[in-house]
């Protein structure tokens, strides 16, 4: 990013927008997200049909012209349900990685400023968070609290905490022994506004390509919650729960199972190769060898 | 009796921006039992004649020339006899002895390991033929068991390992690539020493690569110095000290400090060669010295200058040679 | 190696307490009455007053916590309020299924895994690698549940070779006990399995271009034999840390597992005293699970010690 600097932005981006064109991977990532943001959107004015309207006697039909995906149990449309699915996906994802960023960040940033002892209960306390993967910390706070999508978001967003502060300890340290960083110390400047001015914007590549992947991490585990019945509640559309009701009618109507679990796979993958494939752009080092 | 001779030795690397020309026409022989010397700026070209020598180059690299060892082409032979060749009569010691040996096997096992692969042995007699190795090279029982890890032994002392596993197999040749250039300067005359002694002792040829002149003035009879991939002189290790035809020669014992520094005159001061090596990929078409060379005239520009001899101990590849009395620049 | 096994034990000690106070705090000072919450709004006075004691919810926190943990300590879970049984003797019982159950889908993903990594790795770049690659990006991406539905669809209700849930029990034999054990552990291996391989395969790449597998190398090894004696064991170590990692969501694995095959386990057991308000079996287990992680990568601390001496002489942060 320190490179970024000394050439004009645009040419920059023109040249990210040309290598990034080279990997298809990195095409198709960037598709299938902005395909998902854009159905998101659109779901909130329009659905092909009312997200829940009931049709019993029209309940379980396989694909047809009127249903492109069939219908549901209560004959609601299955599209219309992914569609608005999609919205609650992204937005339980996105509030629980921002939880876990808001926090994780300043942490890491803090351990790393500070060294000693603060790092010391920063990095303890990481190490504890690791032996509750998410989905035990979102049973234990279901347990207390009851299901429900806002204590997902916090069960998947504490899981989180611990992911950035280890990834801006550990970047942030290496560049606090760097000369720039030494002159701004040098000038008299505090360790906040160092910690804002030089090491946030050196590791913001990082962050933003260590946000996508937890992002889709977080998509799969609200999914899994929801699949459970601890995320999401009825009557709200949600991928997990969509599953949920299909495995009971498996042998009945299979093609309701298998949509929703597409729809959350080809999105953690989009997600993924969007990750990868911006951790190849922004890395100056693999940049150089290229 | 020639044991190797290299023919117009041809090494080309794929980058993305294209193709780097490393070596070029680069030849050379060596007799069995003789010490031959080449010298350098990093990055000329050395240490990948050694890895085209022990056919361990980096898979983006393509070889074009010839590489006669006791009598077989090594570009011609398929991997599986060069597997037979390599550690057996052809062996190697490297510039860094901390990361060449495996952390986390045992020196013994490392030392015994081509005993057992090439040779045969059982586990038992080859770790006893290793103990006896470890102690020809200057680790002996039971200060220095081969159950050691190469963490517990100080850089020096690795070397010693990496040199019993390279004389394990008896080889005809040993290549020694920079083999004192990570070690403290107390180690390196010690690792000189072993060397010299070790291939004296057994009738090894010795392949010495190194930039330090005082390393190949000390240790080998002849020598091939080395800029940007070609060679630019070679001869009698005492007659090129003598004159020093090419420039190159001139600057780099210019620059050399240490041993070195003895026989220059007083009052003068270490030099450094102005200018760096030309990149591969972008060489010029004359003398690649051209660039950085004091004694540069209009036609060393056209082409690369063949090499010509001076004597029947010394050649050199250039246009306008230094005479013996011009001393050192 | 005493220095080493004394600082690794205090650490999960150390780690051992903060988990069990983190656990003590949620499940029973957090709600404020954990009692109230077990019966729900409608409870009756007195039903609430009799669990409230059996709880010795009249006790203050502190004592409730060391009582608790002396109970932990001596094999003394409590009984469960919904089952009338003492804890333990639930999850002695549910071990036996889920026990066997990580331990084929570690089995599972390993041996997928490591040979798929090595093999990526040693064709760098070719159609091997891009297979491998192109696998484990579906793997990743695959939420286990949905993989698990589609293996029912597959093999439980299309061909029916397989059962499509449920738990024989060991009583009714090996074979058809394991027979119920195969699609669920499939389930859980296959994401697992997907990230090993490409862990296994950027850490053999990486000790691929060490120094010391060039040695091996000059020694006269092939390059298999380089590979196979050098390079994959020292690659083995970050292979280790991640499978200790895993371990953990193989834990969260059974419990969707669990649930979407309706396998008598501790995960289905989880969720089963949620969904009854049951906090005391719920406290005791999500302890147990955090303690059975947390031993987990104490043991992984201790294999490296195996794989690599560099570190039986004590071992640095960071």
């Amino acid at each position: 990013m320190s490179e970024l600097g000394r050439s004009e932005p645009a040419a920059v981006w023109r040249e990210y927008w040309t290598r990034g064109r080279g990997s298809a991977a990195f095409v198709f990532g960037l598709g299938v997200t902005a395909l998902l943001i854009a159905v998101a959107l659109v779901s909130l004015v329009w659905t092909p049909h009312p997200i829940d309207a009931i049709d019993i006697p029209n309940r379980m039909q396989p694909p047809s012209a009127d249903h492109w995906l069939g219908t549901d149990l209560y004959g609601r449309d299955v599209l219309s349900r992914l569609m608005a699915g999609a919205v609650n996906s992204i937005a339980v994802s996105l509030v629980a990685v921002g939880i876990g960023a808001g926090l994780g960040v300043p942490l890491g940033a803090l351990a790393a400023a500070r060294r000693g002892l603060v790092e010391e209960v920063v990095m303890r306390f990481n190490d504890f968070t690791f032996a509750f993967p998410a989905l035990l910390s979102a049973v234990m706070i279901t347990a207390v609290l009851g299901p429900g999508a806002i204590n997902s978001i916090i069960a998947i967003g504490i899981f989180n905490i611990p992911v950035f502060a280890r990834l801006t300890r550990g970047a942030s340290l290496s560049l606090w022994k760097r000369d720039f960083v030494l002159a701004a110390r040098v000038a008299g400047k505090g360790r906040t506004r160092i910690t804002v001015e030089h090491i946030l914007p050196n590791i913001a590549s990082l962050l933003i390509v260590q946000m996508t992947i937890q992002f889709a991490l977080a998509i799969l585990a609200e999914a899994g919650l929801s699949y459970l019945g601890l995320g999401t509640q009825p009557p709200a559309p949600s991928w997990g729960k969509m599953l949920n009701e299909a495995q009971t009618l498996m042998s009945l109507a299979p093609h309701l199972a298998i949509f929703p679990g597409l729809a959350i796979m080809v999105t953690v993958l989009g997600l993924n190769l969007l990750g990868d494939g911006l951790r190849d752009l922004l890395d100056p080092r693999l940049r150089r060898q290229r | 009796m020639t044991l190797l001779s290299v023919t117009d030795l041809c090494v080309t690397l794929d980058t993305p921006d294209g193709p780097a020309p490393i070596l070029q026409d680069v030849s050379f022989e060596l007799a069995a039992g003789q010490s031959l010397g080449i010298v350098g700026e990093s990055g000329c070209g050395k240490s990948m004649t050694a890895l085209a020598l022990m056919g361990l180059l980096p898979a983006q690299a393509r070889v074009a020339g010839e590489i006669e060892f006791e009598g077989e082409n090594l570009l011609a032979l398929p991997e599986a006899q060069l597997c037979n060749i390599r550690g057996r009569r052809l062996a190697m010691v490297f510039q860094e002895p901390m990361t060449a040996l495996n952390p986390v096997k045992t020196i013994g096992f490392q030392v015994a390991e081509g005993l057992r692969w090439h040779l045969g042995l059982s586990r038992g007699a080859a770790e006893a033929r290793a103990v006896k190795l470890l102690a020809r090279v200057g680790l002996p029982q039971p200060r220095f068991s081969p159950d050691l890890y190469p963490h517990q032994l100080s850089g020096g002392q690795r070397q010693r390992v990496v040199i019993a596993m390279a004389l394990a197999c008896e080889p005809a040749l040993l290549i020694a690539d920079e083999p004192t250039t990570a070690l403290d300067v107390t180690s390196q005359a010690a690792i000189l020493d072993l060397l010299a002694e070790v291939t004296e002792a057994a009738g090894l040829a010795l392949l010495l690569i190194t930039h330090d002149l005082a390393v190949v003035w000390q240790n080998t009879a002849r020598m091939l110095v080395m800029y940007a991939g070609r060679v630019v002189e070679r001869g009698a290790t005492p007659a090129v000290f003598e004159r020093m035809a090419h420039p190159y020669t001139r600057g780099l014992f210019a620059a050399s400090p240490g041993a070195l520094e003895a026989a220059l005159p007083a009052g003068r001061r270490l030099a450094t060669i102005p200018g760096q090596v030309p990149d591969p990929r972008h060489r010029p078409a004359g003398c690649v010295f051209a660039g950085r060379c004091p004694r540069v005239q209009d036609d060393c520009l056209p082409a690369q200058p063949a090499e010509r001899a001076l004597d029947a101990a010394h050649g050199v590849a250039c246009l306008h040679p230094c005479l013996e009395e011009e001393g050192v620049p | 190696m005493a220095l080493f096994l004394l600082q690794r034990l205090t650490a999960l000690v150390v780690t051992l307490l903060v988990a069990s106070l983190v656990v003590f705090l949620v499940m029973e000072v957090l709600p404020g009455d954990p009692a109230a919450v077990m019966l729900g709004i409608n409870a009756r006075p007195d039903t609430l007053a009799a669990l409230r004691q059996q709880m010795g919810l009249d006790l203050p926190a502190a004592q409730r916590y060391v009582l608790w943990l002396g109970g932990l300590a001596s094999g003394d879970l409590g009984t469960s309020y919904t089952y009338g049984v003492s804890v333990w003797e639930l999850v002695r019982e549910r071990l036996g299924l889920s026990l066997p159950l990580a331990l084929i889908a570690i089995c599972l993903s390993t041996a997928l895994a490591i040979p798929l990594g090595v093999l990526a790795a040693a064709r760098r770049g070719r159609a091997a690698d891009a297979g491998v690659m192109g696998f484990t990006q579906l793997g990743i991406a695959i939420p286990n549940f949905w993989f698990a539905i589609l293996l029912i669809l597959l093999f439980g209700v299309h061909w029916q070779i397989l059962p499509a849930g449920g738990f024989a029990g060991w009583e009714a034999g090996a074979w058809p006990a394991l027979k119920t054990l195969i699609l669920p552990a499939v389930a859980l291996a296959l994401p697992q399995a997907a990230i090993l391989a490409r862990v296994t395969r950027s850490s053999v790449l990486e000790t691929l271009g060490e120094d010391f597998v060039r040695t091996a190398r000059a020694k006269g090894l092939t390059r298999s034999a380089a590979l196979w004696r050098h390079a994959v064991r020292n690659a083995l170590i970050p292979v280790v840390t991640i499978m200790g990692l895993q371990f953990s969501f193989l834990l969260a694995g059974t419990i969707i597992i669990e649930n979407v095959f309706y396998l008598p386990g501790l995960g289905r057991l989880v969720f089963q005293a949620i969904a009854q308000h049951d906090l005391i079996v719920v406290k005791d287990l999500v302890m147990l699970l955090a303690a059975a992680v947390v031993v987990v990568n104490f043991l992984v601390d201790l294999a490296y010690a195996v794989i690599d001496p560099r570190l039986r002489g004590g071992r640095s942060y960071e």
